[in-house]
Parts: C-alpha cells; sequence; structure tokens
C-alpha cells in the first residue's frame, strides 16, 4: 500500500493554499482563500439585535452562503442555491454549540441588545473541495472581525443607552482558537483521503464531513455521496479526520496569527494580485 | 495612493454602521507661496515677502493656526494687518463642523485677495496626511496633523513659519519637533506696530487656569444634562432675561406639559446663563419656590460684591399673599446663543486700565468685562462687543471688542444699533438679487394680457397714509343691475416678478418683511418693485391680483371670485382726501360714488364682525414730524383714524378671510394661515384686578363678553380710562402667529382678536413674505400658476413660518425702538410736563404712559439712597404718601427731561410733578403743552 496520489500527495496532504485577511474594508472582517480553482470570499458583519428568547444573554452568529453562477457551470440559474443551503446548513451545526465560540461575549444588555454576527460566504470558484475551505475561510474571517467597543449608561429609570467610541482602535475580537473546521474524508477505494481533486471527488462514492477543532472535539458530521459506509470505515475515517484537523486548524491559526503580526502595513494582493 | 478613513457610528435606529471613506493622496497639492519654485502653482497667494513685524520673529513668516485660534479669534484674523495665513483643511473641515457661522467668517476671508490666506489641503497631501493611531484621540491627530503640515512647510520653504496656537501641550510638542509656536496673545502682542490688536483679542480663560473665589457653581458636562433631561431631573428651555431686573429670568421650558415657565431668581441659581441661551434646568423643592418681585433692578455701576446679597435678600422676601411659580436653577448650558451686542462703554474709574466694561443696549444682557487701550477714542461711540467666555470666577462675562458704529446719538449710528440690535437683515441688495429684476422699461407683455382679466375699464382707486410709495392694495365698488353691489379689492402682484427659488425669491423669504422705522423703510424687496412696478399707483397699467365680490346691500357675500388681472387705479388718494370726498355732497363722480359705497358697507361689516366679538384693542401710536433739514423731530402727534382707515381695513379683512377659506379648501395640508390664539384666563388676571380697583367688572369668559365688558368700561372723572384698559388688554393677548395648516388641528386655526374662524395675509405681498406664499397658493387653486414642490411641502412650510414670525416679531420691536429713539431726540432740547397715566405700580417705581407721546417710562420712587416717602400696599398695588395714593390708571403729572449727567448714556427721566409730595415732587416747569391731543376711546 503506497500511500501517493495521482498528484503526489500523501493522503492526508492538503493542497497548496492562498490566504488574505482584511480584504473588504466595509466588513467587520473578512478573509479570502483560494485552494487549487476553489476560491472563497468571506465577510462578517456584526449588526445590534434583541437576543432571542431563548437564549436571553448571548448573541448570535449567522450563515449565508452564495454561490456565484460564474463559480462553476452547475450553478446557472438557481443551480447553486441548493449547495448553498447545504453549506450553510453544516456551517450552521458545526458551529452550533457551546465550546467553538463564546456568544455569552457577544452580549450587550441581556435580554435587550447583542451583537450578531452576520457571516457572508461567497463561492467565487469552484474547484473541489468547497466545504474545507469555506470553513477555513469562515474562521480566518471571524479572527480578522473587529466589534467596536460599546458602552452602556443606565439611568435612573432602568432606560439603558449605548455609547460607541470614537476611537476606531477601540474594539474588541472574536476567539477563534475553538472555533471548528470542516474536513471532509473521502472514501475511494480502501482509501481515505482528505482535500479531494475534482477527478478524485468524481470517483469517490461516500465522504464523510466532520466539524473539527483545533482541540480535535467533532461538532458536526455528515455523510454524503450514494456509497455505503460500515460502521468500521466511519470510525477509521474519524480518526482521520481529527488527526487532519487538529493539524490543518492549527497551522492555520498560526498562519493567521503571522500575517496579523505584519501589521497594517502589509502589501495588499487583494482581487488583482 | 489610496487610503480608507474608517469609522463607526451609531444610526437613527440604532443600529452600528462601519463606514469605509476611500481618501486619495496626491503629489500635486502646491504649497502656494510665490518664493517657492519647485511647486508648478499658477498664482501663488502668499507673498513673496511678507511684512509683518513682529517682535517674536523678525524674519519673514507665514502663520499656521489651528482650529481652535479660527473659532475664536477670528477677529483678529479679520483685521487687514493679518496677512499670509495658512488655513490647513485639518482646521476648515473643524472649523465647518463645529459652527456654521464662524466657518463662514473664514470662508469668506479666504476668497479676499489682499488678506494673503492659503487653503492647503493638507489631508490629501501625500507628505502630511497622518493617520489616527491607536489610543490617539480625534483632536490629538488632527493637532499631530497640523503640526506634520507646519514642519512640511518650514522645510519645504526658506521662509519662517510661525504656529500660534493657545492648546499648551500642542505648543510644547510642536517646540519638541522644532516647530515655531506661540499664543495668541503672545503673538498679537509682538505686533509692535498694531498695538489696538490686542482690544480685540478674545478673552478665553479656562476655569482652571485662573485663580480666585469661584462665584458661580460648576456647569455640569452636556453628557450628565442629557441623561438628566432624559431622566427628567432636569429641563431643557430656552433662556429669557428679565427686563427689568438683572437679578430675574425665565425659562421658557421645551417640552414639557407641567410647567412652560420656570422662574430663575438670584445670581447663583442664574448661574451665567445669558439671555437666548439653550439651558437645563432643576427645579427647586416647592418650599423654595417664588413669585416675580415687583422691584426694578438695574445693574448699577458701583455696585460691589457685598451689595448683591443684598439685593438678593430683598428679592427672597417672603410674600405670602401672592402664588408662588415653579422656581428652579441652571445647572448647566446647551448651546450658547452669543451673538454680538450693541452698547457703551463704561470706562474704568482707574485711569490708564485696560480693563473696562461694556454696556449693551440690550438691557436683558449682562454688562461684559473687555479689555482695550483705546477707551479714550471709544468714549461716546457705539460699540460692538462679542462674548467669549464666562469663567466661575468672574462676575461678568468676558469679551472682547469687534468694531465702533459712530459716534453716541448720531441719528444713522442709532439706526445701525436698532437694526442689528432686531437682527434685520439691511445690507443693499446683492448684485444676484438685482439680476432678477425686469429690465426696464417694463411693459405689459401680450403673454400677461391674455391669460389675465381687463380690468382697466373700472374705477379703481387706493387709499393709503400720507407719503406712502409701495401701494399694495387698491378698491373698487359699482352697483349692479340686480341690485347687488360689485365690490373689488385688487392686490399687487408681486407674485409674478418674485418667482419661487429665484435669488430675489430667497432674499425676500429671508427678510420676511419690510421693516418701518421713522425715518428709513428697509425693504423685503428691491425699490424697483416695491415703489415702482408693484406699487399700484394712479394712472399706470399695473398687473393685480383682484378678488371680486358681489355683496348684498346688506353686505352678505353671495359671490366672490379670484382672478389674476390688469388694472388701472384712477387715483391715489390719502385717508383725508378720501375722507373729504365721500363727505363733500358736491361731488358725484363715480369715484365719490364708489369710495361712498364702500363706506356704507365697510361699516355694516364692521358692525357683524363686532357682533361676533372682535375687539377694538388699542395701542398708542404717534406721528413725528420731521424737520425737513436737520432730520430731527420737530412734533409729535397721536395718529388719527378715520372711518376711511376703517373703510379700507374693512374690506383688507374681508379678502384675507375670502382668500384663507380658499386656499385651505384647496391645500388642507399647506395653507399658511395665520391665527391668534385665544390668551389662557390667568393672562387677564392684571386687567381685571386693575378694573376691579376701579369698581368695574370684565368678563373675559369668551371673545364677545371681553368686547362688550370693555365698551362698557367708562369712568366719568377719566376720559382716558377706555383706552388704558384697551393698551393693557392688548398686552395680555398672544402673539398672533403665522402656521402651515398641516401643522395643527382646525379648532386651532381661529382669530381671536378678529373673531374669525381662519384667516390669513393676502393683501401687503409687497411689504409681508407671508403674502408673497399666499399669492402664490391662491395662483395655483385658481389654476392661474404652476405649482413647485417647495409650495406644498409642510414641512417647508412651517419651517417657513417659523422665520417669518421671528421676523415679523423683531420688525415690530425695531419699530417700536426707532419710535422711542426718535422721542429721545425730540426731548433732547425740552423739558415738558404732561399728563400721564399710571399703568402699573411696582414696588419701588410707577410705570407712567404718557399718551401724547406714547411714550412709557418708569417715575422711581426712590431718591439716590434708596429711601421712598412713599409705602407701597402690594394687595391693592397702591403707593401712599400721607393722603396721596397713587394706584393704576390714576392720572399724574410728570416731568420729561433727559439725564445728561452721563454723556455717553443720556435717558429719559421723568420726574413726577403732580400730585406733590413736597420734598419729593419737582415743580411745574410750565403747563402741559398746549395742544390737546384727540383721544380715540372708540
Amino acid at each position: 500500500m503506497v500511500n501517493i496520489r495521482a498528484d503526489g500527495r500523501s493522503c492526508e496532504d492538503y493542497r497548496h493554499m492562498e490566504l488574505e485577511t482584511d480584504v473588504v474594508s466595509n466588513t467587520s472582517g473578512s478573509a479570502r482563500i483560494r485552494l487549487a480553482n476553489t476560491d472563497i470570499l468571506v465577510g462578517v458583519k456584526a449588526e445590534l439585535a434583541i437576543p432571542a428568547s431563548d437564549r436571553p444573554d448571548e448573541g448570535r452568529i449567522e450563515f449565508f452562503v452564495d454561490c456565484s453562477a460564474n463559480a462553476t457551470p452547475k450553478f446557472e440559474g438557481r443551480g447553486g442555491e441548493e449547495f448553498a443551503t447545504e453549506i450553510s446548513n453544516i456551517l450552521s451545526r458545526a458551529y452550533d454549540n457551546q465550546g467553538s465560540l463564546n456568544l455569552k461575549d457577544l452580549c450587550v444588555i441581556p435580554k435587550q441588545q447583542c451583537w450578531v454576527l452576520y457571516v457572508d460566504v461567497m463561492v467565487l470558484e469552484c474547484g473541489g473541495n468547497v466545504f474545507d475551505v469555506v470553513s477555513f475561510a469562515v474562521k480566518a474571517a471571524l479572527h480578522n472581525t473587529r466589534i467596536p467597543n460599546i458602552t452602556v449608561h443606565a439611568d435612573d429609570n432602568g432606560r439603558t443607552e449605548l455609547e460607541l467610541s470614537d476611537d476606531p482602535y477601540d474594539c474588541k475580537r472574536v476567539d477563534v482558537h475553538k472555533t471548528p473546521s470542516i474536513v471532509t474524508v473521502s472514501k475511494i477505494g480502501h482509501f481515505h483521503v482528505v482535500d479531494a481533486s475534482m477527478e478524485e471527488e468524481a470517483c469517490c462514492l461516500a465522504r464523510l464531513m466532520l466539524g473539527i477543532t483545533e482541540q480535535s472535539t467533532v461538532t458536526a458530521i455528515k455523510k454524503e455521496g450514494s456509497g455505503s459506509l460500515d460502521p468500521e470505515s466511519i470510525y477509521d475515517m474519524m480518526e482521520t479526520g481529527k488527526r487532519v484537523g487538529q493539524a490543518v486548524n492549527a497551522t492555520l491559526y498560526q498562519k493567521l496569527q503571522e500575517e496579523e503580526k505584519l501589521g497594517p502595513n502589509k502589501r495588499k494582493a487583494g482581487f488583482l494580485g | 495612493m489610496q487610503r480608507s478613513k474608517i469609522f463607526v457610528k451609531k444610526t437613527k435606529k440604532g443600529s452600528v454602521l462601519k463606514v469605509v471613506r476611500e481618501h486619495y493622496l496626491r503629489d500635486d497639492i502646491w504649497c502656494g507661496s510665490k518664493t517657492c519654485d519647485v511647486c508648478l502653482q499658477q498664482a501663488a497667494i502668499l507673498e513673496e515677502s511678507p511684512e509683518l513685524e513682529s517682535n517674536l520673529c523678525r524674519q519673514p513668516h507665514y502663520i499656521v493656526t489651528d482650529t481652535n485660534v479660527v473659532l475664536h479669534q477670528m477677529d483678529i484674523l479679520e483685521v487687514p494687518v493679518i496677512k499670509n495665513v495658512i488655513i490647513l483643511q485639518t482646521v476648515l473641515e473643524e472649523v465647518r463642523h463645529r459652527s456654521a457661522p464662524a466657518y463662514k467668517r473664514i470662508k469668506d476671508i479666504l476668497t479676499i485677495r489682499d488678506k494673503h490666506f492659503y487653503t492647503f489641503t493638507n489631508e490629501h497631501h501625500k507628505d502630511t496626511y497622518v493617520e489616527r493611531q491607536p489610543g490617539e484621540s480625534a483632536n490629538d491627530r488632527n493637532d499631530r496633523a497640523i503640526r506634520m503640515a507646519t514642519s512640511w512647510y518650514q522645510e519645504h520653504l526658506d521662509i519662517k513659519i510661525v504656529l500660534v496656537t493657545d492648546d499648551m501641550e500642542n505648543r510644547e510638542k510642536a517646540k519638541k519637533d522644532g516647530i515655531t509656536a506661540y499664543t495668541v496673545s503672545e503673538y498679537v502682542k509682538s505686533l509692535s506696530d498694531s498695538p489696538e490688536l490686542m482690544d480685540k483679542l478674545a478673552l478665553r480663560t479656562s476655569d482652571k487656569t485662573t485663580g480666585g473665589k469661584a462665584k458661580f457653581p460648576e456647569h455640569l458636562p452636556l453628557s450628565e444634562i442629557q441623561r438628566g433631561i432624559k431622566s427628567g431631573n432636569y429641563m431643557q428651555g430656552s433662556f429669557q432675561a428679565s427686563r427689568d431686573n438683572y437679578l430675574e429670568a425665565n425659562v421658557s421650558v421645551h417640552g414639557s406639559e407641567k410647567f412652560d415657565m420656570v422662574l430663575i431668581q438670584g445670581s447663583h441659581n442664574l448661574n451665567r446663563a445669558v439671555h437666548g441661551d439653550v439651558v437645563a434646568i432643576q427645579l427647586l423643592s416647592e418650599s423654595e419656590w417664588s413669585c416675580p418681585s415687583s422691584l426694578v433692578l438695574t445693574e448699577t455701576e458701583k455696585e460691589e460684591e457685598e451689595d448683591t446679597p443684598n439685593k438678593e435678600n430683598i428679592l427672597k422676601e417672603k410674600k405670602s399673599q401672592v402664588p408662588k411659580q415653579p422656581t428652579g436653577k441652571v445647572v448647566g448650558i446647551i448651546k450658547r446663543n452669543w451673538r454680538q451686542y450693541c452698547g457703551i462703554l463704561q470706562p474704568s474709574l482707574i485711569k490708564e486700565s485696560t480693563k473696562h466694561l461694556f454696556i449693551p443696549t440690550e438691557r436683558r444682557i449682562h454688562k461684559i468685562r473687555i479689555e482695550t487701550r483705546q477707551a479714550k477714542t471709544l468714549e461716546g461711540q457705539r460699540i460692538i462687543v462679542c462674548i467669549d467666555s464666562w469663567p466661575r470666577n468672574s462676575r461678568y462675562p468676558l469679551g472682547h471688542f469687534v468694531r465702533a458704529l459712530g459716534a453716541v446719538g448720531d441719528k444713522a449710528t442709532e439706526n445701525e444699533v436698532l437694526l442689528l440690535e432686531h437682527d434685520v437683515p439691511h445690507t443693499p441688495f446683492s448684485q444676484s438679487v438685482l439680476s432678477c429684476l425686469p429690465e426696464m422699461p417694463w411693459r405689459i407683455t401680450e403673454e400677461d394680457s391674455k391669460r389675465r382679466m381687463d380690468l382697466r375699464h373700472l374705477d379703481i382707486c387706493s387709499v393709503d397714509p400720507p407719503g406712502c410709495t409701495d401701494i399694495d392694495d387698491a378698491l373698487h365698488c359699482r352697483e349692479l343691475d340686480d341690485g347687488n353691489v360689485e365690490v373689488g379689492v385688487h392686490i399687487a402682484d408681486v407674485s409674478h416678478f418674485i418667482r419661487p427659488g429665484t435669488a430675489i425669491d430667497k432674499e425676500a423669504a429671508k427678510r420676511g418683511t419690510t421693516v418701518y422705522l421713522i425715518d428709513k423703510r428697509i425693504d423685503m424687496v428691491p425699490e424697483l418693485l416695491s415703489s415702482n412696478l408693484c406699487s399700484l399707483r394712479c394712472k399706470e397699467d399695473r398687473l393685480a391680483f383682484s378678488v371680486l365680490w358681489v355683496l348684498s346691500q346688506e353686505a352678505k357675500i353671495i359671490d366672490v371670485k379670484f382672478t389674476k388681472s390688469i388694472i388701472c387705479s384712477r387715483v391715489s388718494l390719502t385717508y383725508a382726501e378720501a375722507q373729504m370726498i365721500i363727505d363733500d355732497k358736491n361731488r358725484t363722480d363715480t369715484i365719490a360714488k364708489s369710495l361712498r359705497g364702500l363706506n356704507r358697507l365697510a361699516k355694516l361689516l364692521k358692525k357683524q364682525r363686532i357682533e361676533s366679538g372682535a375687539l377694538t384693542l388699542a395701542s398708542p401710536e404717534v406721528r413725528f414730524h420731521i424737520d425737513s433739514e436737520t432730520h430731527d423731530p420737530i412734533d409729535v402727534q397721536s395718529k388719527e383714524l378715520r372711518d376711511t382707515n376703517s373703510m379700507v381695513e374693512e374690506f383688507m379683512l374681508l379678502a384675507n378671510i375670502s382668500v384663507a377659506e380658499e386656499i385651505f379648501r384647496e391645500f388642507p395640508n399647506c395653507a399658511m394661515l395665520r391665527r391668534h390664539p385665544e390668551p389662557p384666563p390667568s393672562n387677564f388676571e392684571p386687567i381685571i384686578k386693575a378694573a376691579q380697583s376701579k369698581g368695574l367688572q370684565l368678563n373675559v369668559d369668551t371673545g364677545k363678553d371681553l368686547a362688550v365688558s370693555l365698551n362698557d368700561a367708562q369712568l366719568a372723572d377719566n376720559p382716558y380710562f377706555n383706552t388704558m384698559l384697551r393698551i393693557l388688554t392688548t398686552r395680555c393677548m398672544m402673539q398672533a402667529l403665522y402656521f402651515c395648516s398641516g401643522m395643527l388641528p382646525e379648532a386651532d386655526f381661529k382669530h381671536y382678536g378678529l373673531a374669525t374662524p381662519i384667516y390669513t395675509h393676502f393683501t401687503s405681498p409687497i411689504r409681508r413674505y407671508s403674502d408673497v406664499i399666499v399669492h402664490r397658493l391662491l395662483a395655483v387653486s385658481i389654476g392661474a400658476d404652476a405649482s413647485y414642490p417647495e409650495l406644498t411641502e409642510k414641512k417647508k412650510t412651517h419651517a417657513l413660518c417659523f422665520n417669518l414670525n421671528f421676523r415679523h416679531r423683531m420688525a415690530q420691536y425695531a419699530g417700536r425702538a426707532s419710535v422711542g429713539l426718535h422721542t429721545q431726540l425730540f426731548f433732547k432740547t425740552r423739558v415738558i410736563d404732561e399728563d400721564g397715566y399710571v399703568l402699573f405700580v411696582r414696588k419701588n417705581a410707577l410705570h407712567v404712559l404718557i399718551p401724547k407721546y406714547g411714550l412709557e417710562g418708569m417715575v422711581f420712587l426712590t431718591d439716590e439712597k434708596k429711601r421712598s416717602p412713599f409705602t407701597y400696599d402690594e394687595q391693592e398695588s397702591i403707593q401712599r404718601c400721607g393722603d396721596v395714593e397713587i394706584g393704576v390708571f390714576d392720572h399724574v403729572v410728570v416731568q420729561v427731561s433727559i439725564d445728561r449727567s452721563n454723556v455717553q448714556h443720556q435717558k429719559l427721566v421723568l420726574r413726577l410733578v403732580q400730585p406733590e409730595i413736597p420734598g419729593f415732587s419737582v415743580p411745574s416747569s410750565g403747563p402741559p403743552s398746549a395742544k390737546k391731543m384727540k383721544m380715540d376711546t372708540s
């Protein structure tokens, strides 16, 4: 058994990725990732809203995915909608747990005001392994997000007033240390590969999408494809996913830190580069 | 090169927005100096060798200022000597943000070529742009941008650059960067050639830097005030100082149902608020409530610290009988509404001192402390002064001298003063306004005559006061075959010449009304229109807007029609001439018939009006006879009223009412109407009380009741009593106001004084802008003219009404002030005994009206040592001295003269002659002038 794939990678190797954050200035945070031909842009907008009644002291995170009709011929017309819903569903599931994001931090006034993070995902080009790349981009964009600090004044009658700091640097961050990434493990023959190329995707009958944090916590799991998986191989695939997920999350986090250290004077590639 | 400016803001709805603006930096912004040969500029503004000599900086130099210098020391910057100043874009934008008037002034300076002021767009220059750093406040960033630009200039040019800033921290940082920086006063002091500049320096001292005992409580910061207002602890209102007592004021509270007026007493509670400011107040506990004192207090000259508490104690004297008013104290200032004030200098008693007090003409304004070295030359002049600040430890606000207007007592100067004081726009019309005028010779075009009804065959005439050149109404009346009468009111068609949106329209809307002074008229529209093209002069074809009624013989309206027309007035009459024609039985021409018909109908109309409850009120009006050469008044007469006055008035009222009904029907939401609210019953209390003292009952339940009881109120021994009662009633009334019909429920449209449910102004478009708008509305409703968006916009009309009401009120005050001025001029050479009547009895004075001159004044009952032979009976408001009792309406004889003891501040003085009080009243200086005046008691 040789651990080598058509393009020379081993089974648990990702392809080369290009990542840039802060690419859309009028968002609270943004990131763009290119992996092979897959191109994903994510923008995060923080807005004030009323907390959900069942979670009065928490903020929210909401995902919206838009598949550009240019991304692949399949998305023509309304073709991309189903795919987009699929992506946003798995993202919501992966993030829907107490551990990954500290949503309590997003609460401004319990029962009255909280921050809602609207995560807008744009699939600009579809070149395989979209789920994984989207999740990386979301993580990077959240890392880049700056939420303005708000001070709350309360008067004697219990009415409150929000005051916004006039210093644009006075803001708080989102801790992405425990947020999940999606790792798709594809079963091809007897092998489990991650980051399947277009060709590999074509000959894969069953794959498992796993939401995994750097701490190897599985937050979501979903099986896809027409083929069936026996419990044994599901277990194996999860183990692979955990291993890869831990590594990829750690690398991503490290790279994000490195980029931030470059400071505001880093050269921006943007969309022209 | 592109940078983005990013900031977050909160929207009105409460959501938070991140705003990103693209900001481009360039390398082609030039320095603007003639000495520079690097920059590729076409016309450099800054001079090659600036000449300003400064002791601190003997080399030629340019000046850079910071924002506060522009905001607060504009009077210095405006001085012609100050040239070659670089105004940075950072500064300019901040000024625009902080104060619109200051921004306008600095923009004006920038356009003057001789001043050599240059705007350097440093925010877009690639070398001078600075980005805000983490932890840096917006102000610090701007200061850094200013220093950055200054150092750039220093490196770029050979000429020295001087940074002028009053901010100590900024100055120190600048010095570290190697920039020469001075404070404004340091710099201005160093200008050895122009010592007079020191006077214009605004005195700004912060509370922290100056020593001395704090005389006032601290003002709360704005954020705390806002929170307090929200929670209801504080109230917001506009501060109105009392005219008669400088230690008393009222605050009219915005948006509170419970208290609309709150009394403020004592200098501590007044806490440095100045008339017109928007302040935050806190109510005192009910036990501390007080009532207005009936004392007349003016800030006296020698008054010292110890004196004040005494006076305040007088104010606080317990008055159990009088109902107490909500009383409060000022806790903070929300918005200062300081303007420039006219007045005179009160030179310091210490010679050589540069600190002086300034006495404003407006009595509601405190004295202002200013510094000047030209006290000698300014003595006897009217000057303008600005308030700069009022620190806690200063008894008076601090200000600086702006400019001198001219000698005190000089009529031109005094006129200027009263126009300035009443905020009357009186500059000559600008070129852009004049270019809107039609070309002369003007002729009625074919187009016009096609669209208009030709009424030139009618025998129309105008009736106006003598000397009137802006004739805006003319009348006619003729018998119809069916026994009815046709009456026409023809109003100058001003809206034909003043088209919406033009410069002339904007100017007229701003001026709002023509202001009539005794010897001067400040036109709302240029003279060509007011006295020629729009004026319905006789024997000339003029465009008019006509209201044509068919009236029954009993003066009931059968039909009314509005039309644009062309008329030709047969004759322009004065009231007296018209009266003579009516009375002359030999005249049977159409004009005479027409006038008689009008007169007859007018009497019927008036009767109907009075029956429905219209009030006949009185206010003393006078006419001056002006010497044709010296232009000084030589005689005063009260205005005579003839039948013809009331004839014209009746038809104008009728036209206004008919038009109001029409435009309200067509534009229920945006008609400009005029209302006169019914006064609250409490307003009448003083006159009811006054009438009771004479044994008369006034019924004020409705307008009709009031009118009837006024008619019945006669005193056999005092023929002037009724008129006085009417004068006093006038003062109980509310102001009539313009309003937009969509802003109020229909029930509030009422005109109380005229007793009509709806009213507007239609008949004087030459002198009132409201009438122009009403003309436009009427023209649209009859299909004679096109509408335009602003006309039907409720909010716009509402805002316009606000301005018109303000201008109208100011014009009234200015007119009254002009009468006062002429009265004073008239008495310059005279000392006369006159009949007078007591209007109010005050604790230490009598408020006396002299009908002959329409003059009101105080007869002080105290001597210099504050002793009075009188005792004041507050309950009955009577002053007693021995057997002599003086109460409201009582007849007195007073001596009128000018007090010249203070050359600068001449004032009219009234002294009691009769009833004689030994040791107090002055001897008679001759009988009251022979001419007995006619008194109108109808």
